[in-house]
């Protein structure tokens, strides 16, 4: 968790990059926090990898100003940076062995022969890869790689670590450990990461912080569960997790807030301290997994008449596909042996509903 | 199956010959099928023989380090400093000069490098000169720099387009210095390339026989004025044969350590 709230170590400040005529990066805002791991998260083309190399140096800002430690670091060149970047491509010299590749950092700030060697064998060891510290670097696996990639960068001792999708190159099980080392080290570290990614598993799993990013804009920064529950914009809401998302306009606004839309009336109870009032439009967006699925109807207040479509078996969670009543799609996930039981046929007629509290209404309405 | 036959045809059988016809023997300025070592004890025992290839080697040794450092910030900067369409027509124009004979362009050097000729007619506006630079050493380095420099910049461009810019930049975030990181990534990673070009350097001038003769004045003589004149005088291509040899040999020694040296795993 973030210990030091007061003085962020990065300050992005209206920061801005264009390309040409296309701008990647629009006037964001950001304080990244000692300690901290940060995920920038957006699909591609968003803008999240040209924040993370206008802050390694790889690009420079087109306006707007960049502060590591409370210094402006805009005209600091590359290498006088020490912000060091596990790459997407690894990017490991493949004319140097494991070791060398290793102490590459330290050779180049003039640490003597057998102090690199020392340390670079410490982080080999600490990584668990120690036994391959003569190998190529092409002899190695892509989990190896990425430990070798890692060890690299933090040999220097940095207070920060820029991640660049570094695990998007390995399967399914492997990423999994990746994220179980990386938070592991981070932790024991105490040093910020930045990590960017498309993949809301990677972020969500890692992160005390995720920032949204679409089209160089930042949509939301909050916590993974503040992402997932409060999605602050219809973007963040299609993008994360597995949202429904109900067009209509409030009809009533008291302690409860009652939107009509196409599909129906419901309620929901607004929580963040934004004044709704009748006649705003609004989206109502519902968590598939928060959704109740039944074959008979049960008057609730949050209740829809739907058909059933189709199912998705991902593992022990399933995703049913529905269709509401003006013929859009409706998605509910639920345990795999609570759908076996309804046993449902094409075109079933189902009933969804849920509590006025799962609800979310977004401000937004483009 | 095809290609083993035109290798066999036009490569292997007449390198044969030429050895085969090292031990011929000539009579009366005829060429005497035979199986004599003479050629090979007469040849080997001449001072000229082995100053002459020293010479040769060192000539070609000196080219092709001079063709190597010059060529290369050509490359380089062709390579990263420039837009692609500049890289474009500069590739153009460093084939162009290959559409001249090669013979050519040395007979309008000698006109460029004449103790009249242009260059020193520029130098002495300006209080210089003149300078001999026709049948000298220099003259010849300029013979093989017109033959090789074109071919080596061509070739280390293309490996260092190929040099992935991604490496360059791990490079700089590790805290390597642009200066730096020509030494510590981008040579080490163009090696092959680089390592390429000098060899056809190495190659292409062992063999010349046109910029030594012409723009050298043939003395001291190289290998391949050697083999001229022993075959002018009294018809020795047996002995010409034996130095011909000498030079395929030397040159398939240099070039099959030059690429153990490019492919060698460092560590």
């Amino acid at each position: 968790m973030p210990t030091n709230h007061t003085q962020p170590l990065v300050l992005f400040d209206r920061v801005t990059k264009r390309f040409g005529s296309t701008t990647a990066v629009d006037s964001i805002s950001l304080q990244i926090f000692e300690g901290e791991f940060l995920s920038i998260m957006g699909p591609s083309g968003c803008g999240k990898t040209t924040t993370l190399r206008m802050l390694a140096g790889l690009e420079e800002p087109s306006e707007g100003e960049i502060q590591l430690a409370g210094e402006r670091i805009n005209n600091v060149t590359v290498s006088e940076r020490d912000t060091p970047m596990v790459w997407q491509s690894l990017a490991l010299f493949p004319f140097l062995n494991v070791i060398k590749n290793v102490e590459f950092g330290l050779k180049m700030r003039g640490v003597s022969t057998i102090e690199r060697r020392r340390r670079a064998l410490d982080w080999l060891e600490r990584l668990e890869i120690v036994d391959f510290a003569d190998r190529e670097i092409s002899q190695l696996s892509g989990g190896q790689q990425q430990r070798v990639a890692l060890a690299r960068s933090l040999v220097t001792e940095p207070r920060i670590l820029l991640l660049d999708e570094p695990l998007s190159a390995l399967d399914a099980n492997l990423v999994v450990r990746m994220q179980g080392v990386l938070t592991k080290l981070q932790k024991e570290l105490g040093i910020t990461f930045v990590y960017v990614t498309h993949r809301q598993s990677e972020a969500f799993a890692m992160s005390d912080r995720v920032v949204i990013m679409n089209q160089g804009r930042i949509e939301q920064i909050d916590s993974a569960k503040g992402i997932y529950r409060n999605p602050a914009t219809r973007f963040v809401a299609e993008f994360v997790g597995a949202n429904n998302i109900l067009s209509g306009t409030v009809i009533a606004a008291d302690r409860l807030i009652e939107v009509d839309t196409p599909a129906g009336r419901f309620k929901c109870v607004e929580s963040s301290d934004h004044i709704w009032s009748i006649g705003d439009t609004t989206s109502l967006v519902i968590s598939a997994d928060l959704i109740r699925l039944s074959t008979s109807a049960v008057n609730d207040e949050n209740e829809m008449e739907c058909r059933f479509i189709s199912e998705e078996f991902v593992g022990s969670i399933v995703t049913v596909l529905a269709e509401t009543p003006d013929g859009a799609d409706f998605r509910i996930q639920l345990q795999q042996r609570e759908l076996s039981e309804l046993d449902l046929k094409v075109g079933a007629t189902v009933y969804v509903r849920w509590d006025s509290h799962d609800a979310h209404l977004l401000r937004d309405t483009n | 199956m095809p290609i083993v036959v035109w290798q066999l045809v036009f490569f292997v059988f007449p390198l044969l010959f030429l050895l085969l016809m090292s031990f011929w023997l000539v009579k009366n300025y005829r060429m005497v099928p035979g199986f004599d070592s003479v050629n090979w004890i007469k040849m080997y025992g001449k001072g000229y023989f082995w100053d002459g290839y020293w010479r040769t080697l060192g000539y070609a040794g000196i080219t092709t380090v001079i063709t190597s450092v010059l060529a290369f910030p050509c490359a380089f900067a062709l390579a990263f400093k420039v837009s692609p369409t500049v890289r474009r027509w500069a590739m153009f124009f460093l084939i162009v000069p290959f559409f001249t004979s090669y013979l050519v362009r040395i007979f309008s050097w000698q006109i460029f490098l004449n103790d009249n000729g242009i260059i020193n007619v520029l130098l002495s506006s300006i209080g210089l000169g003149p300078f001999s630079m026709l049948n000298t050493f220099f003259g010849t380095v300029v013979g093989y720099l017109t033959l090789c420099l074109p071919l080596a910049v061509v070739l280390q461009l293309i490996s260092l387009s190929n040099v992935d810019q991604r490496l360059i930049e791990a490079a700089h975030n590790l805290g390597c210095g642009s200066f730096r990181t020509v030494f510590a990534v981008i040579i080490p990673l163009a090696k092959i390339g680089i390592i390429v070009a000098a060899v056809f350097c190495f190659i292409l001038s062992f063999g010349d026989f046109v910029s030594p003769y012409y723009l050298g004045g043939s003395k001291p003589p190289t290998l391949s004025i050697l083999i001229i004149d022993t075959t002018k005088s009294g018809q020795q291509w047996p002995r010409a044969a034996v130095v011909a040899i000498t030079m395929i040999v030397t040159l398939f020694a240099i070039m099959f350590t030059a690429i153990a040296l490019a492919y060698r795993r460092r560590s």
